[in-house]
């Protein structure tokens, strides 16, 4: 199986070189193409506007002690099960204050079938299409943020850029790619228009998206 | 039962095409599709520069292809992931199959992939005693069914929702109803417990990307999510022209590819994966393997009149765009790629039998004004007939008549005879009601047309009657 693999690729390899001296003229070559996107003059205004679009729920806070509230609130809506928590010093602190839930740590292995929400940071914010970045090293793996029927973003406002140019731009300077497994887009929550091309909120992954957003 | 490709073409052409009831859901489906388009086109500055930097992107992409899969390769394999090149379908398939047999592998959850169609993976894994669930919606649907995908992107386009219901409740446990909302959660349920019990996750990739060194999967359902998160084992089958060069390119391209195949600003997951599961992190996968298939693509890139073919993103547009597509029907095409794009494609990756998709076109243009990386669609189904006939296949009759018509046309003294020759054989045909069979040279037209009056004199003496009078 190896050996045979070892043959196909040179095999390939040198079908491809062989391939490329047939060279297609290039068009005449062309400035960067400008302006595809309009400018995002109020980050945060846009921010809000998309997730209100995608069916993302987003709570806005002054202060550490309203994100509380906020996490406190939804956590008393869900029904009893698991709530799966990205573990960082700073989610554990917002956690003991939130308490009253069975709580299993990222340290502690993936997410159960079963869990009811997840909680984790994000690496960014995008503002142009209202997502959240994330990652499996900077955001408690990969389960965190598709396994429970509810996602809870706990995130800040200085984590909030423009446009996708500039999350991906930020993936490569974190040097993402060498470190973590997984990165995510995510915008909105699960989906699906496979029916009659009818949207149904709520497929395979979270029915909800919750952004609790610190200023 | 069964004859040739192209007879089956025709027979489900005409059934299909009479078929009010499924133009009605086509029609249903597409126009939904356009609204939902239309809405997202505006939200671009500029369509038509987010298209030029697409093409752009994926034209550089394929210049240097060799390269950016080598540089994409390193990077997996420093993870610890492995890379099986595949020169062609059997290849790919024996390497999932043993890999899937070695780690006794009982149960597999796949997310949408083409590629996985055009190779003809599940049969294979199945005849090995492994269970397949397809898990993106629509595919589960098809499969249900023991249907192949009726559309690269909506693969359940041509049902209904009651008539999912029915098929729902002969093989479901608990559907309860039959409203979208229900019939979704019918399925999540299902689906759900193949999830947590794979051993094996199969998907595709949108794109490759050369310098993360990583590969890029859209879902919106988050079934793609499930199956790269949850089971111990990934693998990615892609083609080799995925590529792009940079992380960077992805911010037009993801905006593009979700515009032009639903109409959304992106699509919901828009992932990538670059390995198995690194150390310090919480889950993942224990193994990695990425399977580049060539099967036929490495030709395509050598043909420099149709290289571009390989910029295709498979968005759906060009099938959604097209009066023959949506009259005949994804499952008339009778191959893994429906529409403009495949009737470009299947013959050559299916050699000569299919090169009757070539003509299933009125080369009205429609695909190439939607396709997002400005493939010039029409130009290459005018290709490929032009290369079919060249390799000699071309019925007789056809280039007999050409041969005559071109012997006859070079003398005007000729000419004045066969013209009327023709129409008086003409004429006398069709008085004879034998217009449309097989005696009929022109059939393939006046079999499903009403001829035009064949006039007594020609151009010509018409002419010279006219000139005569001024």
């Amino acid at each position: 199986m190896e050996s045979a693999s070892q043959s196909s690729r040179e095999q390939i390899l040198e079908r491809i070189r062989n391939a490329l001296r047939a060279r297609v003229p290039l068009p005449a070559s062309r400035a960067e193409p400008r302006g595809i996107f309009s400018p995002i003059p109020s980050p945060l205004e846009r921010f809000a506007a998309e997730c209100a679009a995608n069916y993302t729920e987003l709570t806005l806070t002054a202060n550490r002690m309203e994100t509380v509230e906020a996490l406190t609130k939804i956590l008393g809506e869900l029904p009893v099960g698991e709530i799966y928590v990205q573990d960082v010093p700073e989610l554990r602190e917002l956690i003991t204050r939130a308490d009253g839930r069975e709580v299993k740590w990222s340290s502690q292995g993936p997410p159960s079938e079963a869990s009811q929400a997840t909680i984790t940071q994000a690496e960014a914010l995008v503002a142009i299409t209202g997502s959240i970045l994330v990652s499996s090293v900077g955001c408690g793996g990969r389960g965190s943020s598709i396994v429970a029927p509810c996602h809870i973003v706990i995130a800040r406002l200085q984590q909030l850029v423009p446009d996708l140019e500039r999350a991906l731009a930020m993936v490569t300077e974190r040097g993402l790619p060498a470190r973590s497994s997984f990165v995510g887009l995510i915008t909105g929550c699960s989906r699906t228009a496979d029916i009659e091309k009818l949207l149904v909120i709520g497929a395979h992954g979270p029915r909800r998206l919750v952004v609790i957003l610190q200023q | 039962m069964h004859g040739t490709a192209a007879q089956e073409f025709l027979r489900h052409s005409v059934e299909k095409t009479s078929d009010l009831e499924h133009r009605r859901i086509i029609r249903w489906n597409i126009d939904n599709y356009d609204t939902a388009v239309g809405r997202g086109k505006s939200r671009f500055a500029d369509w038509e520069a987010a298209r030029d930097r697409c093409q752009q992107i994926k034209r550089e992409a394929l210049a240097h292809l060799d390269e950016y899969l080598l540089q994409f390769e390193k990077q997996v394999i420093d993870r610890g992931g492995k890379v099986f090149w595949a020169s062609n379908s059997e290849e790919a398939r024996e390497y999932i199959r043993d890999l899937a047999v070695a780690r006794g592998v009982k149960r597999i959850v796949k997310s949408k992939s083409m590629v996985t169609e055009e190779i003809h993976l599940s049969p294979v894994l199945e005849k090995a005693g492994i269970e397949v669930w397809e898990t993106d919606l629509g595919e589960y649907i098809v499969q249900l069914r023991n249907e192949p995908p009726y559309h690269i992107v909506t693969p359940a386009m041509h049902l209904t929702r009651l008539q999912i219901a029915e098929l729902f409740r002969a093989k479901l446990p608990d559907v309860t109803a039959d409203d979208h909302q229900s019939l979704v959660a019918a399925a999540r349920r299902a689906l759900r417990k193949a999830f947590f019990s794979a051993e094996m996750g199969i998907s595709g990739a949108n794109f490759i990307v050369a310098d993360a060194g990583m590969i890029a999967i859209s879902t919106n359902e988050g079934n793609g999510r499930l199956c790269t998160s949850v089971p111990r084992i990934h693998v990615v089958v892609t083609g080799i022209e995925k590529v792009v060069p940079r992380l960077q390119d992805l911010a037009v391209l993801w905006p593009v590819l979700a515009t032009a195949g639903t109409g959304q600003p992106i699509t919901t997951y828009s992932t990538l994966i670059g390995g198995p599961r690194q150390p310090g992190e919480a889950d993942g996968p224990d193994e990695f393997h990425v399977v580049l298939v060539d099967n036929g693509r490495s030709e395509l890139l050598a043909d420099a009149e149709q290289r571009e073919v390989l910029h295709c993103i498979r968005c759906g547009a060009c099938l959604n765009a097209c009066p023959v597509f949506r009259h005949v029907g994804g499952h008339t095409y009778g191959a893994t790629y429906q529409g403009p794009i495949g009737s470009v494609l299947t013959p050559h990756l299916r050699g000569p039998e299919f090169s009757h998709l070539s003509y299933a076109s009125s080369l009205c243009g429609a695909c190439a004004e939607v396709c997002p990386v400005r493939i010039n669609l029409p130009h290459h189904l005018l290709e490929n007939r032009r290369n079919s006939v060249r390799a000699g296949d071309e019925p007789v009759k056809e280039s007999l008549g050409f041969k005559l018509w071109r012997w006859a046309m070079q003398d005007a003294t000729r000419y004045r005879i066969f013209g009327a020759l023709a129409r008086t054989a003409a004429r006398a045909l069709y008085s004879m009601g034998y217009e449309g069979s097989s005696f009929d040279p022109a059939a393939a037209w006046s079999a499903y047309h009403a001829a035009p009056e064949i006039p007594k004199q020609s151009f010509r003496q018409w002419w010279e009657r006219q000139d005569g009078k001024r």
